[in-house]
């Protein structure tokens, strides 16, 4: 359906992927005050990620490993409260100021967002994954999937 | 301290299994820690003025909590588990070959079901206990088909999980009734109970210890279960796992000994199992199979003894657990070390190792006399409590009593002459493998313990004496005698021996034979059956056709939804707040008639599509820019992934039948319409303030920001959001598992497919 590695693609996709993952960055930080947050960030990244396997690139990492980034984040900061005695996934707020950038606000819940985004590209991933064929180079081979399952 | 031990236990566990493979038999030497840690502490500890309690409340409304307390009976059980336990890691490491594979699982396996099994003799509250009692179910059943790799030893894995945790089941309602009979959760404070309820309590608590100590019809899978490597059966099978029935009889008898049928339920199991042990004993000629039917046999024998409920029966019941774990033990160790040196545990191929394993050799004779209850030896002082117990029963109850425990008694010299003869006593030389000092070591001084431990008697009823007197307080007038005096016991004693002795000398010649049993033949049967239809079930509900699986659950989820259309207020339906709601909604419902219309894929997905972005234009007249935001990402993944997967498929939908295709719109309909009732009562049902109010105004300070949705994503109800995610987690990894699967059928296929290529080179593709 899609000539893998046609050159115009993957350029565009190399000039389109840095805007999107500030746009994923941008999401993920405002999410707090404005709209957005770590589901819809992860989206975003997860999107790049499948136009990157579209086009016949390599993939940013394997669906497994992010899964399990994101599952430890997550595990990690809603268990770490109860060894300070406090009750499951209490979050706590953070606030200083910083040269250039003012006064930052940080809780730990951007943390817990944070492996949120992680795990919602890591199901991208594993649904696209699942859907095509890695080839040897690392890259996935969607035609060869369409021979291969039927 | 407790938790302490108990954290330690866990340390050690997660390290072992994640450390690396070249550790090698070493694994044994750290695991062997923990319980050598344990048992010093509970050797210290023994003669504390208070028992060591620990409790950590969960849910306090419930009773739920993890509560602890080494009493004197724990105490013993805590000497046994994790001395045995530490004995037996040195053993495993002689028991395995250097190279053998998954020595770390197997260390971290059963260090886990040592842990268990100290949780559950530690507990005090009847949660605690049945939490830990399944913790040994499960782990022993990982112990028990350790081999994996042989169908055998799966099956008696299978085998003994389903009878054990069945027993589990009755435990726990056991333990429900108990509670609601007592009024409190906590073991140490309940009052003893009689009455319809006590007894229904009795019956379901009696099964439960039943199935764990292997008694009679539930015994099965003891045997069974001596396909696990024989550190496994010298530790769970003799000493530990088979006495928790014990223990919980033990446990609960002060409370429910009143109650009616207790006595005789506890009788009628322990004799009978008593003598179908015995005579399973005389039956086998697997040297390490005669000790497991043993094993049942005198478990039989200590659930007799507690259930008589004198003071004398149940001194002499904890001293025989006590004796029991210290010459079981180095008698399965002994077996796995003539197995492993010989290459056979069959009684018809051994012989003359009295000779080449003159170590093994002693350390049997000690042992077995112990188990015989002859000699200077710690069985013998507590077989003639046992025996003196059953003479001070008056009555006709009285003989009938004394007949019984002496049949078995004399059932067991005989059995044990059997075992001594057929494995040491004269036959074909057989060669013998070099001595393994790991091996060697534990299962000495395991037998050592017998001989020495009955010249240091008052330290041995300072041990057991209190542990009785928990169980019954009338105990504590009793002690271990190393020598009785002419009395009538030591009379009884000497004429069961001699007449034993007849038995296994004949026995010893030809193996009995004896009918199969209705009862055992029964719960076989049953567990079989429970297995093949598990898997029937299994195969009937999980066909892999998707439109079913979707089918079924949207008319499941429709059917929950029904009694809520009652509950749907008219008020809550009214055209629209702004016009522009409607021209979405038309798009959206004409974009779905058409996705389900259209005969081509390519064109199904783009209703889809269309359905979607309408949605996300609803999302924001109605101004909820977080939802649309989502919508509009989730949408742009879904067609990525449209392209991906329609790649795989033809251009149109496969032609579907009349009757099937109706089937599915009238699904669908009901499926479409259970959504919108469900919606429509949810917005009828307010009750009370709404919580928005609230959430605004604790969100800044609280949650730590200004964008509600977030902060109750993140922060206010992050538990669901954590939920969520595990969720998404399990889809993902089932894609990925799905996606293997296909993948080994594809490289099965593509060797095919090449073949054929190869075939067709000339022609052009």
């Amino acid at each position: 359906m899609i000539a893998p590695q046609s050159p115009i693609v993957v350029t565009g996709i190399r000039v389109v992927s840095p805007l999107a993952i500030m746009l994923a960055a941008y999401l993920f930080f405002a999410g707090h005050n404005q709209p957005g947050g770590g589901f819809a960030a992860g989206l975003v990244l997860g999107s790049i990620a499948a136009l990157r396997m579209i086009a016949g690139m390599r993939p940013i990492a394997d669906a497994i490993n992010v899964l399990a980034l994101g599952g430890v984040v997550c595990g990690v900061l809603a268990l770490a409260p109860l060894l300070f005695g406090e009750v499951l996934l209490d979050q706590v707020v953070l606030e200083s100021t910083l040269p250039l950038l003012g006064k930052v606000k940080g809780g730990s819940a951007l943390v817990f967002d944070l492996g949120v985004t992680l795990i919602v590209v890591g199901l991208v991933l594993s649904v696209l994954e699942g859907l095509g064929v890695i080839t040897s180079d690392g890259t996935i081979d969607i035609s060869e999937a369409r021979r291969g399952v039927r | 301290m407790i938790w302490t031990l108990l954290l330690l236990h866990v340390i050690v566990i997660l390290g072992i299994s994640v450390a690396p493979a070249t550790l090698g038999r070493w694994v044994f030497g750290i695991a062997a820690l923990p319980p050598l840690a344990t048992v010093i502490w509970g050797a210290i500890t023994l003669g504390a003025a208070s028992a060591p309690t620990a409790e950590r409340s969960w849910v306090s409304g419930l009773d739920l909590s993890l509560r602890f307390e080494v009493d004197p009976l724990a105490g013993l059980m805590t000497l046994l588990v994790s001395g045995i336990g530490a004995g037996v890691f040195v053993y495993a490491a002689g028991y395995f070959s250097p190279g053998a594979d998954g020595l770390n699982r197997f260390a971290a396996t059963l260090l886990a079901f040592s842990t268990a099994m100290l949780g559950l003799v530690w507990s005090d509250s009847v949660w605690t206990l049945f939490l830990f009692w399944e913790l040994t179910s499960i782990t022993s059943f990982l112990l028990v088909g350790f081999k994996n790799t042989y169908a055998a030893s799966r099956y008696a894995a299978r085998r003994a999980l389903v009878i054990t945790v069945a027993g589990g089941l009755s435990l726990l309602a056991g333990l429900v009734v108990l509670v609601d009979q007592t009024g409190t959760a906590v073991l140490s404070e309940m009052e003893p109970v009689s009455g319809t309820g006590a007894t229904v309590a009795a019956a379901l608590l009696l099964a439960a210890a039943a199935t764990k100590s292997a008694q009679f019809p539930f015994h099965v899978w003891l045997p069974g279960a001596m396909a696990a490597p024989t550190p496994v059966s010298a530790y769970l099978h003799s000493a530990t796992m088979v006495k928790a029935g014990v223990f919980l009889v033990a446990v609960v008898a002060p409370v429910l000994d009143g109650a009616a049928g207790w006595k005789w339920i506890g009788l009628t199991l322990g004799v009978v199992t008593m003598f179908w042990g015995s005579i399973g004993a005389l039956r086998h000629v697997d040297a390490k199979l005669i000790l497991a039917w043993g094993t049942v046999s005198q478990l039989g024998f200590m659930i007799t003894l507690l259930s008589m409920g004198t003071g004398k029966a149940t001194f002499a019941a904890i001293s025989i657990v006590f004796a029991h774990a210290i010459f079981k033990a180095a008698l399965f160790m002994v077996v796995g070390e003539i197995d492993v040196r010989t290459g056979t545990r069959d009684i018809r191929e051994l012989g003359g190792l009295a000779r080449s394993m003159p170590l093994a050799f002693g350390i049997a004779v000690v042992s077995g006399l112990s188990m015989a209850g002859a000699g200077p030896v710690l069985g013998f002082a507590a077989k003639e409590a046992a025996v003196e117990g059953a003479l001070l029963v008056d009555g006709a109850e009285g003989t009938l009593l004394i007949a019984l425990i002496v049949g078995g008694a004399t059932l067991t010299v005989a059995y044990t002459l059997r075992f001594m003869i057929g494995v040491f006593g004269p036959g074909p030389s057989i060669e013998v493998g070099p001595l393994r000092p790991a091996m060697a070591v534990p299962s000495a001084l395991l037998g050592l313990g017998s001989f020495v431990l009955f010249f240091t008697l008052g330290w041995v009823n300072d041990l057991i004496r209190p542990a009785a007197e928990q169980v019954d307080p009338e105990a504590t007038a009793y002690a271990l005698k190393a020598w009785p005096g002419f009395t009538t016991g030591f009379q009884v004693s000497v004429g069961l021996v001699i007449a034993g002795v007849v038995v296994g000398l004949l026995a010893a010649k030809a193996p009995i034979k004896v009918p199969r049993t209705i009862g055992a033949d029964l719960v076989d049967a049953i567990v079989d059956s429970v297995i093949v239809v598990s898997k029937k079930i299994a195969g009937r509900v999980q066909h892999g056709s998707l439109p079913v699986y979707v089918a079924t659950m949207a008319v499941t989820a429709s059917v929950a939804i029904t009694p809520f259309w009652w509950s749907i207020d008219p008020d809550v339906i009214y055209r629209w707040d702004r016009p522009a709601q409607a021209v979405l909604a038309v798009i959206a419902v004409a974009s779905g008639v058409i996705a389900a219309a259209v005969g081509s894929r390519l064109g199904a997905a783009l209703g889809l599509g269309f359905v979607g972005l309408a949605i996300t234009g609803i999302f924001v007249v109605h101004g909820a820019p977080d939802l649309a935001i989502t919508q509009i990402l989730v949408e742009t993944v879904v067609v990525v992934g449209f392209v991906f997967g329609l790649g795989h498929l033809g251009r149109k939908f496969p032609p579907v039948g009349g009757l099937w295709r109706s089937a599915r719109l009238i699904v669908s309909a009901i499926a479409g319409l259970s959504v919108m009732a469900a919606l429509a009562s949810s917005a009828s049902a307010p009750t009370g303030e709404p919580a928005t109010a609230e959430l605004v105004a604790r969100g800044v300070d609280e949650g730590g920001g200004n964008n509600i949705v977030n902060v109750i994503l993140t922060d206010v109800r992050a538990l669901d959001t954590l939920g969520e995610v595990v969720v998404l987690i399990v889809v993902a990894v089932g894609v990925l598992a799905l996606r293997n699967a296909g993948r080994e059928n594809e490289t099965r296929g593509n060797a095919v497919q090449k073949n054929e290529a190869r075939t067709n080179e000339t022609s052009p593709a």
